[in-house]
C-alpha cells in the first residue's frame, strides 16, 4: 500500500506505513519523506531506459505533475516516447531503489549489508582498488559498463588505472554486426527506412525493441500500402504482423537464406555490376563461395520454399536501390552470426543501395560534413574521457594476434571469456571487478559459472540503481542517481545530419544518490590520478567538451539537442550532392566526373580503402570466413528444440523488470510454445515444465500460442531474478541466460543466444 | 460553437507498445493495476496463417452515453463540447454507470473511492490546447486527436480518407473514438 500511495502524487513519497512494508536497507523506502524541487517547466534531456538514448522532455506543472515525453526539438522524435521512457518517474520514486551506499557484511553473495556514508564507501573502494593494483598489477581488475557515456567514462578511468580489461555490453548484443561492418566498410552505416520501397527484415523487431526514430519510420513504412515489408522470423512477432509476408524461418538459418539470394543474383547477373566494380574488392571470391548455395539447397535448412527465394530475389532487384536488407540491432544468435551479418551487408552492396536515398548510408558526422564543406559548419567536440594506451594483453585475448578473439574489439572485449579467466587464473591473476550499471548475472550467458567466478574475486564494486543479482555479489554497492537526476556531458548523434544531445537533470538527486561521473571523478582523485581528467565538475566537463562554445551549451541546456542547418547528403544522389555544393561551394572541388562524391566510398577505413567483400586477414585466421559462406550453421546441437529470446516493448534487457509501472504491464516471462508441441508433451496453458540441455535444467511456465514454429521456443529476456531485494521480480519467470553456454560465436566473440534444448515434464 | 472532438486510433500504425497506457497513468495518477486505457494485442489464426488484432480499450466519449442517463446524482454529465465527465464531489460510487457502460471503461478509484475513466485529459491538457497524454506520447503516431470542425487538421483529413469503425455502433452510443481497422488481418 505504501507504494500505491506514493503513486498517487509521485512527487512525494508517502511515509505512512513505509517502515513496516519496505525494509530494504539503503533503499528509498527506508527513508522518510522526500520532497522534490523541480527546476523548470520544461526540461529537455536524454532517456536512459534502454540504449537508444532518445531525446526527451519533462513537463513540470506547478512543481507537481511530471509527464515525460519525446523532445520535439529532435525532429524524428516529436513528442513520442515509449512506455519505458514514460515510466521514468516510476523508477525515480520506486521505494525499492537504492539511495545509500552499502557495504557487505557476511559472506559474498549472502545479502547482508550495512549502510555507509559516501566518504566511507569511496575511501574503501579507492583503497581496495589501489591495493589490488599494488599487489597483482592493474590488469588484475576488470571494468565493465553498459554502452554509452558511462562506458566511455569507465574506460577512461580504467586506462588511467592501467588495466586493459575493459568490457562493454557489446559482446552480449551487437558485436557481430559491429565487426561485420568494420571488416566490410570500416565503420557502421545506417538505414533510410523513410524512403525505402522494399525492406527485407530478418527478425529485427523494431516494434518490440523500440528505438523511437527508427520505430516510427518503420511503422509508417509498414502502414503504407505502396511499400513492401517481408519478415523472416521463427516467431510471429509484432513486426511480422505488420508485414506483407511473414516466413517462419528455421531459427538461426538466416545465413542460408541470404546465401541463396546472393546465389540467385550472381547466377542471373542481376545485381549492380557498376557499383561492385567501382567500389568493392573480392567479388570473385563471393561468386565462388555461393556457387552451391542454391534456393533448393537453402530449402532444407530454412524451411522456406525455393520459389520464395527466387521471387524475393527478383522483387528486391526490381526495387533497388530503394531497398534495404535489414541487419537488425542485436545479432548475437548463433555461432555463425558474423557470417550472417556479413552476408546481409554484402547483399545490400550487391543491390547498389549504398549512399542512395531509400538505401543505406554513412553517418554524416560533424567531422565528415566539415570535410566535405571544407569549412567548419558544425562545431567539433573535445573528448573529455582520455585513454592513455595500456600496453598489456587483455584477459580475453581480444585484438591479440593468434588468439581466437583476435578480431574482437579491444575496446569492448568478449564477456563470456571472463569466468574461465578468473577461475583458471589464466592468462594471469584476476582479483577485482568494477561494474557500473552492468548486470551480467542476468544478461550474460551461463550466470552460474559467472557467479562461481565472482565468488573467487577479492573485491567487487557495483554501481547500480537496484540491488540487482550482480550487485548482490559486491563488497560495496554505490547507489547511482537515475537519469532524471543526472547532468552529463554532450553526446553525439549522427544519422543523415549531425546532432548533439545532452542529459540535463530534471529533479535534484533524491537523498544521497550520485552520478557515475561524480563517483569516478572522486575515485580518481582519491587514488592519486585526479589530474587524468581536466575537468572537476560536470559543468567543467561540458565546457571543455564544447570548447567553450557558449551558444552550443545554451542550446543544449534549453533544448536538450542541437542540430545544424546542414543539407542531407547522399554521396551517390546527384540532387543531394548538388544541393550540398550550392550551399557549400568549396565542396565542388571534391566531385568526381559524374558530379558525385565517390570519395566517400573509396577512402574507407578498410585495408584496401574500398568496400571489402572478401577480407584477406580474416580468411587467413579463420578459414571459410573471409567471404560469406555456409559455415557453423547447426543451431540445435542435437536437441529437438531451439530456445530463442528477445525484447518486449515494455522492458529492456535486465534493467526495467522491477520498475512498478512496467512490472504492472509485464511481470513474468512464460515460454512461448506451439499448441502441437504442447500437446505432444501433454502441457496445458500455464503448466510448469523444464527446459534442459548440457548447461542447465530450468523451470518455466508454458504460454501456448499459434505464433511460433513447433520446433522453436521463445522467452522474453530479463526475468528469473535471484535478487530478493527486487521484490516485484524475485523468483518470477525464467532466466534464459542460464541455459546458454560460454562458447562464443566464431571470430566476433558474441554470446550465442539461440540454444538447443529438450522439454521435460515437471 | 461547441467543439466536435474526435480521437482516431489507427490499428495499422499501432504496435501495442503500451506507451499510451503508461502516459495516461502518469498524467492522471491512475492507481496501480487500474487502467483508463489499455491496448490489447491478440494473435489470431492457425500457424502459419496468422494475424494480430489491435484494440484500444478506453472511454469512447459517447454522444448518447448510457452512463450519464443512469447516474442518479448527475455526477456523470456531458459538457457543452459533448465530452462525458464525472464530478468527483457528487459521485456516490453506486456503480450504476459502471454497469451501464458497454465499453467497460469505468472503474472505482480505490484511493479516492469515486468512479473514474478517461477524460480525454480535458482538465490538464486539452482545455489548455495540449493533446491528450496518450496521443502526444504514442511512438508511431497511431493516435490523432482534434476538433473535427477544423478542416485540414490531421484528424479531419484522416477521417475523410479512411474507413472508420465506431466500436459497438449497433448500440447507438455514437462514440467519439473511431478506429481505422488494420489492412493486414489473418490470411486464410
Ligand atoms: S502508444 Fe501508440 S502504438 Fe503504442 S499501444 Fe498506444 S496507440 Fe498503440
Ligand atoms: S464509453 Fe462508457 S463511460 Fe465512456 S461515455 Fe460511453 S458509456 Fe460513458
Ligand atoms: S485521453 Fe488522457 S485520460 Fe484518456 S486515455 Fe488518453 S491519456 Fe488517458
Amino acid at each position: 500500500m505504501a507504494y500505491l500511495q506514493a503513486r498517487r502524487d509521485f512527487l512525494k513519497i508517502a511515509t505512512t506505513g513505509v517502515a513496516t512494508t519496505v525494509v530494504i536497507p539503503g533503499s528509498l523506502g527506508a527513508l522518510g519523506e522526500v520532497a522534490l524541487k523541480s527546476e523548470d517547466k520544461f526540461i529537455r534531456s536524454i532517456c536512459e531506459m534502454c540504449s537508444s538514448r532518445c531525446p526527451m522532455e519533462a513537463r513540470v506543472v506547478n512543481g507537481k505533475t511530471v509527464l515525460l515525453q519525446g523532445n520535439p526539438f529532435a525532429k524524428e522524435m516529436g513528442t513520442s516516447l515509449c512506455a519505458k521512457g514514460v515510466a521514468g518517474a516510476s523508477q525515480l520514486y520506486d521505494t525499492q531503489r537504492l539511495v545509500k551506499p552499502l557495504i557487505r557484511l557476511g559472506k559474498r553473495g549472502e545479502n547482508k549489508w550495512r549502510e555507509a556514508s559516501w566518504e566511507e564507501a569511496l575511501s574503501l573502494v579507492a583503497g581496495r582498488l589501489s591495493a589490488l593494483r599494488e599487489r597483482y598489477g592493474a590488469r588484475s581488475v576488470i571494468f565493465s559498463a553498459k554502452t554509452g557515456e558511462q562506458y566511455d567514462l569507465l574506460r577512461s578511468f580504467a586506462s588511467a588505472f592501467g588495466s586493459p580489461n575493459v568490457f562493454s555490453h557489446w559482446s552480449s548484443c551487437p558485436i557481430a554486426i559491429e565487426s561485420a561492418f568494420e571488416h566490410t566498410f570500416g565503420e557502421k552505416l545506417h538505414r533510410d527506412f523513410e524512403n525505402a520501397n522494399y525492406i527485407l527484415n530478418f527478425g529485427h523487431n523494431l516494434f518490440e525493441g523500440l528505438d523511437i526514430p527508427l520505430t516510427k519510420a518503420m511503422a509508417h513504412f509498414s502502414a503504407n500500402p505502396s511499400k513492401k515489408l517481408v519478415v523472416l522470423d521463427p516467431r510471429f512477432s509484432v513486426i511480422a504482423s505488420k508485414a506483407n509476408e511473414w516466413h517462419p524461418i528455421n531459427p538461426g538459418s538466416d545465413l542460408a537464406f541470404v546465401l541463396a539470394l546472393l546465389h540467385v543474383w550472381i547466377r542471373d547477373a542481376k545485381y549492380d555490376k557498376k557499383f561492385v566494380e567501382q567500389y568493392t574488392i573480392g567479388f570473385e571470391a563471393l561468386a565462388q563461395s555461393v556457387k552451391e548455395t542454391t534456393p533448393q539447397w537453402q530449402q532444407t535448412l530454412t524451411g522456406i520454399d525455393a520459389k520464395v527465394v527466387e521471387r524475393i530475389a527478383e522483387e528486391i532487384y526490381a526495387a533497388s536501390p530503394k531497398c534495404i536488407i535489414d541487419w537488425g540491432h542485436k545479432a548475437t544468435t548463433t555461432k555463425a552470426e558474423y557470417q550472417r551479418s556479413r552476408a546481409i551487408l554484402i547483399a545490400n552492396i550487391l543491390m547498389g543501395n549504398v549512399e542512395r536515398e531509400g538505401g543505406i548510408y554513412f553517418a554524416k558526422t560533424a567531422e565528415r560534413i566539415n570535410a566535405f564543406a571544407k569549412e567548419m559548419i558544425v562545431p567539433v567536440l573535445n573528448d573529455p574521457y582520455p585513454r592513455p594506451l595500456v600496453n598489456e594483453k587483455r584477459l580475453d585475448g581480444a585484438g591479440e594476434e593468434g588468439s581466437a578473439n583476435r578480431f574482437v574489439s579491444k575496446r569492448h572485449g568478449s564477456l563470456t571469456a571472463i569466468p574461465e579467466a578468473i577461475l583458471a587464473q589464466t592468462p594471469y591473476e584476476i582479483k577485482g571487478w568494477f561494474l557500473t550499471r552492468h548486470n551480467p548475472l542476468v544478461t550474460v550467458a551461463h550466470p552460474q559459472k559467472m557467479k562461481e567466478a565472482m565468488e573467487q574475486l577479492e573485491f567487487i564494486v557495483v554501481n547500480d540503481i537496484y540491488l540487482s543479482d550482480t550487485a548482490m555479489m559486491a563488497d560495496v554497492v554505490l547507489p547511482e542517481a537515475t537519469y532524471l537526476e543526472r547532468d552529463e556531458g554532450i553526446s553525439k548523434i549522427a544519422f543523415k545530419t549531425p546532432c548533439y544531445a545532452m542529459r540535463n537533470r530534471i529533479v535534484e538527486p533524491l537523498h544521497q544518490n550520485r552520478s557515475a561521473i561524480e563517483i569516478v571523478r572522486e575515485l580518481a582523485e582519491r587514488m592519486g590520478f585526479g589530474s587524468h581528467f581536466v575537468w572537476r565538475t560536470v559543468a567543467e566537463l561540458r565546457a571543455f567538451q564544447a570548447k567553450g562554445d557558449s551558444v552550443l551549451l545554451e542550446t543544449l541546456l534549453r533544448r536538450g539537442v542541437a542540430s545544424f542547418d546542414v543539407p542531407e547528403l547522399f554521396a551517390r544522389e546527384s540532387v543531394f550532392v548538388e544541393r550540398f555544393c550550392e550551399r557549400h561551394p568549396k565542396c565542388n572541388s571534391l566531385l568526381d566526373s559524374n558530379g558525385l562524391l565517390s570519395s566517400m566510398l573509396t577512402q574507407l577505413k578498410t585495408p584496401s580503402g574500398k568496400i571489402e567483400i572478401f577480407c584477406k586477414t580474416v580468411e587467413k585466421a579463420f578459414k571459410g570466413y573471409g567471404v560469406p559462406s555456409a559455415v557453423d550453421m547447426d543451431v540445435k546441437q542435437g536437441y529437438p528444440y531451439v530456445l530463442t529470446s528477445g525484447k518486449s516493448a515494455v522492458h529492456t534487457n535486465g534493467h526495467t523488470q522491477n520498475i512498478p509501472y512496467l512490472n504492472m504491464l509485464m511481470s513474468d516471462n512464460p515460454i512461448w510454445m506451439n499448441p502441437l508441441t504442447a500437446k505432444e508433451h501433454g502441457l496445458k496453458q500455464g503448466d510448469t515444465f523444464y527446459l534442459k540441455n548440457g548447461i542447465s535444467k530450468e523451470k518455466g511456465t508454458v504460454f501456448i500460442t499459434e505464433g511460433i514454429r513447433p520446433d522453436t521456443l521463445f522467452a522474453y529476456m530479463g526475468f528469473g531474478r535471484d535478487a530478493p531485494m527486487m521484490k516485484r521480480t524475485h523468483g518470477k519467470g525464467m532466466n534464459p541466460s542460464k541455459l546458454l553456454s560460454l562458447q562464443s560465436a566464431t571470430l566476433c566473440g558474441a554470446m550465442i543466444t539461440n540454444v538447443g534444448v529438450e522439454i521435460l515434464k515437471a | 460553437m461547441p467543439k466536435q472532438y474526435r480521437l482516431l486510433y489507427d490499428e495499422n500504425l499501432c504496435i501495442g507498445c503500451q506507451a499510451c497506457s503508461v502516459a495516461c497513468r502518469v498524467e492522471n495518477s491512475v492507481p496501480d493495476n487500474f487502467f483508463r486505457l489499455q491496448v490489447h494485442v491478440q494473435t489470431k489464426g492457425v500457424f502459419p496463417n496468422l494475424g494480430m488484432s489491435y484494440e484500444r480499450l478506453s472511454c469512447m466519449m459517447c454522444e448518447n452515453p448510457p452512463c450519464v442517463s443512469v447516474c442518479p446524482t448527475h455526477a456523470s454529465f456531458q459538457s457543452k463540447d459533448g465530452l462525458v465527465h464525472i464530478d468527483e464531489k457528487t459521485c456516490i460510487t453506486c456503480k450504476y454507470c459502471i454497469l451501464a457502460c458497454p465499453y467497460h471503461a469505468r472503474f472505482v478509484n480505490p484511493l479516492k473511492n469515486v468512479v473514474e475513466k478517461c477524460t480525454f485529459c480535458y482538465d490538464t491538457r486539452v482545455s489548455k490546447e495540449l493533446l491528450p497524454a496518450c496521443v502526444s506520447t504514442c511512438p508511431t503516431e497511431a493516435l490523432s486527436f482534434g476538433d473535427m470542425r477544423q478542416k485540414g487538421s490531421l484528424v479531419e483529413q484522416k477521417s475523410q480518407k479512411e474507413v472508420l469503425v465506431f466500436p459497438k455502433a449497433h448500440l447507438g452510443t455514437k462514440p467519439k473514438v473511431a478506429f481505422i481497422p488494420s489492412r493486414k488481418g489473418v490470411k486464410v
